[in-house]
């Protein structure tokens, strides 16, 4: 399903500053994996994330997912295939603190202007799923850190993406909080959805929800 | 040579447009010469993100530019106030040598721009960017008659001279005039007007026929056939005098500035109507071109043809 092809990514700060973040990596992620991506900072594991979400182009190579080519996808397309495709968990959850629940969850189905019964439904399948119907109408700053994540990742469900994406999701979280989180994965894993999570948390190390485990150092596939 | 606040807005935005539209020409003719879509090299994948930024750049002089023309159209009328002899922008364009030719090509650039625009929209639209090559090779092409366009515009407010006497519009727009212009006065009303009428029923019979290249040949005659009726005939009854012919004093606050609506709805209504033959596109968006040019042109015909139904009603007689 996702497929990386000797791919290049370096970013050029200046003629003599090139900081190579992947050297040659190839893999291939099928269809239902959840893989984990590990290794320290600077090994790489963000950027294989943000080029299978489109949101960087390789510098060479290939990235294909669906046997669509999406490292050449222009801007615009990219965009759409990250909003079909692509739930995103971020480390520092990325929501909007000012909002409630409700409106958090429902920003990724704004572009699409869904018929309101349809996005209330899939609002309410999500909440359930993750637990967090009963602060549905809560401002999100009053939330304690397990919430937000469960909102974060209700949120990255909403779209019903193909792929979900998690960047160091357990970073900000205490170890119970994090097997909540743990839990709240076999649930996405129970649904067949493919997920890639870039972490060095030993916690994901070894667990059986896990079918794969990808050492990255220097940018390059240990 | 003359500094009015508006022209100096002119060459300050001209200065503007010439840096970035050189960056844009390089970066366009890189990627004209070495576009491989199928490549996945690191020259591709770096020419890939040169292209949104040499699109973003000639997309944003164009844009500019084509509302420009109307500002450059005011400051000649702003500018005839200080001339000796000019009534409007007609004295001010025939003060230089350059004036005509430079209004000449600011109008073939006007509707190179709004096609450049047209394409580009078109081609972001697709996933591949079929006409990528094609925008670029034209803004090639576009690039020299804009960096022409930029240098006789300098050279026009340059070498005007205020202490000059110019010509009026009242001299240069008459049958007795020596001008090439006043050879259009040679032509028979009558005839004139046939083919105004006529090119206009062949829009709307092609509109409905959707024949697609007839109806932007169409569109494209219709630009001198009109411009050349207005003078001759229409102008007549916006000023409600039979002498005077000027296509540039009903942009004055004296005609309530209808100029600018009636030059907007040619532009607008042939502009769309060229897309249609010009651009492919998706059958949708090829049936809003057709429609938005059958409405301007409409709208324009019908402006026009309204100044002499007024008048008859009022007077009872023509002009």
């Amino acid at each position: 399903m996702i497929e990386l092809k000797n791919v290049t990514k370096s970013y050029e700060i200046n003629k003599n500053n090139i900081v190579v973040a992947l050297n040659d990596v190839s893999m291939k992620i099928g269809e239902g994996e959840l893989v984990v991506l590990r290794g320290a900072s600077g090994s790489g594991k963000s950027s294989v994330l943000s080029l299978i979400a489109a949101l960087s182009k390789p510098t060479t190579g290939e990235v294909i997912v669906d046997t669509k080519q999406i490292s050449k996808l222009p801007d615009n397309f990219a965009s759409e295939y990250r909003r079909d495709n692509i739930g995103f968990v971020f480390q520092k959850y990325n929501l909007i603190t000012t909002l409630s629940v409700k409106e958090n969850i429902l920003l990724p189905l704004v572009p699409l202007n869904p018929d309101p019964d349809d996005a209330d439904e899939k609002l309410t399948r999500v909440m359930e799923m993750f637990k967090i119907s009963h602060k549905k109408d809560a401002i999100i700053k009053n939330l304690s850190g397990g919430e937000q994540q469960r909102v974060a990742i209700a949120r990255a469900n909403v779209n019903e993406p193909k792929i979900i994406i998690a960047d160091e999701p357990t970073a900000n979280l205490d170890e119970k909080l994090s097997l909540h989180f743990i839990e709240m994965l076999k649930e996405l894993k129970k649904l067949n959805k493919t997920i890639v999570i870039a972490t060095h948390d030993p916690l994901f190390f070894g667990l059986d929800i896990v079918d794969r485990e990808i050492e990255m150092h220097n940018g390059a596939i240990i | 040579m003359i500094l009015t606040p508006e022209v100096l807005a002119i060459f300050i935005l001209n200065t503007i447009f010439a840096f970035f539209g050189i960056i844009a020409f390089y970066l366009s003719v890189k990627i004209y010469l070495n576009w491989d879509l199928s490549s996945t090299s690191k020259a591709q994948y770096r020419l890939e993100k040169q292209s949104y930024l040499a699109a973003t750049i000639i997309k944003f002089i164009f844009i500019i530019k084509v509302p420009l023309f109307l500002f450059f159209v005011f400051t000649l009328d702003k500018i005839s106030n200080v001339l000796t002899g000019a009534m409007c922008g007609a004295g001010v364009v025939d003060a230089t040598d350059t004036g005509t030719a430079l209004f000449v090509l600011k109008i073939i650039n006007l509707y190179i721009f709004a096609y450049w625009i047209a394409l580009h929209n078109e081609d972001v639209k697709h996933e591949k960017q079929p006409f990528l090559k094609q925008k670029f090779a034209f803004f090639i092409i576009a690039f020299f008659l804009f960096m022409a366009e930029l240098v006789i515009e300098g050279v026009m407010f340059g070498s005007i001279e205020i202490d000059k006497m110019v010509s009026c519009c009242g001299t240069l727009y008459s049958s007795t005039s020596t001008s090439a212009i006043s050879s259009i006065f040679a032509l028979d009303t009558s005839l004139l007007l046939y083919m105004f009428y006529g090119i206009f029923l062949l829009i709307v019979v092609f509109y409905f026929l959707k024949n697609k290249y007839l109806f932007a040949i169409s569109n494209a005659l219709f630009v001198p056939i009109s411009l050349i009726t207005l003078i001759v005939f229409f102008g007549t009854y916006i000023y409600e005098l039979p002498s005077h012919h000027c296509p540039f004093c009903f942009l004055q606050s004296d005609y309530y500035f209808v100029g600018y609506l009636i030059y907007t709805l040619l532009f607008l209504g042939t502009f769309y109507g060229l897309v249609v033959g010009f651009v492919e596109s998706k059958k949708e968006d090829k049936l809003k071109s057709y429609k938005m040019s059958l409405i301007f042109n409409s709208l324009y015909v019908i402006l026009l043809t309204s100044f002499v139904m007024i008048y008859f009603i009022r007077n009872g007689v023509w002009l």
